[in-house]
């Protein structure tokens, strides 16, 4: 498996599991398809609780007007890749 | 009927005195129910990414180091705020928010972001440019005022400075 394929597979895995935790639903359970607007049940505080550890996970910032670009979980991991390369 | 001004007058008091007791309301009604209004700007002042020095953040809110310290008191003692001292410079001390801060200060940009976008759903493309435009240019004007009484108390300062300094070289010279 190529580098990229891996770090991809590592934000994924962090990213499903920081979701997973914030809210209290099994890892199973999050597809890379799921749109955070309809299939996921993120109130505000617990979408910015997940944003922030996130964040802090990865020692990037994901202010609000980039995060309107992000629709699905697939747009979130791209997010993080591209932000962690750009360090 | 009242004339332009009065209407002016009225709507900009109105506005202001509106949007910080809706936001002082949401607050209350919100997650953050500890924190005043005045403490969540503290939050946004410092910001949530990097850490800041209590004299770049007191600048910004306009208030001396000695009332920030206040502040910071309690907002470290309610969990918010991370106070620590610059391990090169002990004379530094930088704050930076906890991760309840930093939830608490995008939770309020948050408010002021759909709020804004309310306002702005009700036009169209071209008058809500307009709109934008003239909301900058009285946010530029009010700015401009704010910056002469500004540089004016630093005249004074400065009077009373050279004021304090000739008394004390008299004193000096007998």
């Amino acid at each position: 498996m190529a580098d990229s394929d891996n770090l991809r597979a590592k934000v994924q895995e962090d990213v499903i599991r920081i979701m997973s935790e914030t809210l209290e639903i099994s890892p199973e359970e999050i597809t890379t398809d799921l749109s955070f607007n309809t299939d996921l049940p993120f109130d505000s505080l617990q979408l910015y609780e997940f944003v922030i550890d996130v964040e802090e996970t990865y020692n990037i910032r994901l202010p609000d007007e980039l995060l309107d670009e992000v629709k699905t979980v697939n747009d979130m991991i791209d997010v993080v890749l591209k932000l962690s390369e750009q360090k | 009927m009242l004339n332009e001004e009065e209407q002016m007058s009225e709507a900009l008091v109105r506005i202001f005195e509106n949007v910080v007791l809706t936001e002082e309301k949401s607050l209350q009604a919100g997650y953050f129910k500890d924190l005043s209004i005045a403490e969540m700007h503290t939050l946004t002042a410092i910001g949530p990414y990097d850490a800041r020095t209590m004299t770049n953040t007191a600048e910004d809110l306009g208030i001396t180091t000695g009332t920030l310290t206040v502040a910071i008191d309690r907002l470290v003692k309610k969990g918010y705020v991370h106070r620590e001292r610059d391990k090169r410079d002990k004379r530094i001390v930088r704050i930076s928010l906890t991760h309840t801060g930093k939830l608490a200060c995008r939770m309020n940009s948050k408010f002021h972001r759909v709020l804004a976008k309310h306002i702005l759903a009700g036009y169209d493309a071209n008058d809500r440019k307009h709109l934008l435009d003239l909301v900058d240019e009285v946010d530029r004007y009010v700015e401009q005022q704010l910056r002469r009484y500004d540089s004016s108390e630093n005249v004074r300062a400065t009077a009373r400075q050279v004021a304090k300094d000739t008394t004390k070289e008299k004193k000096q010279n007998g």
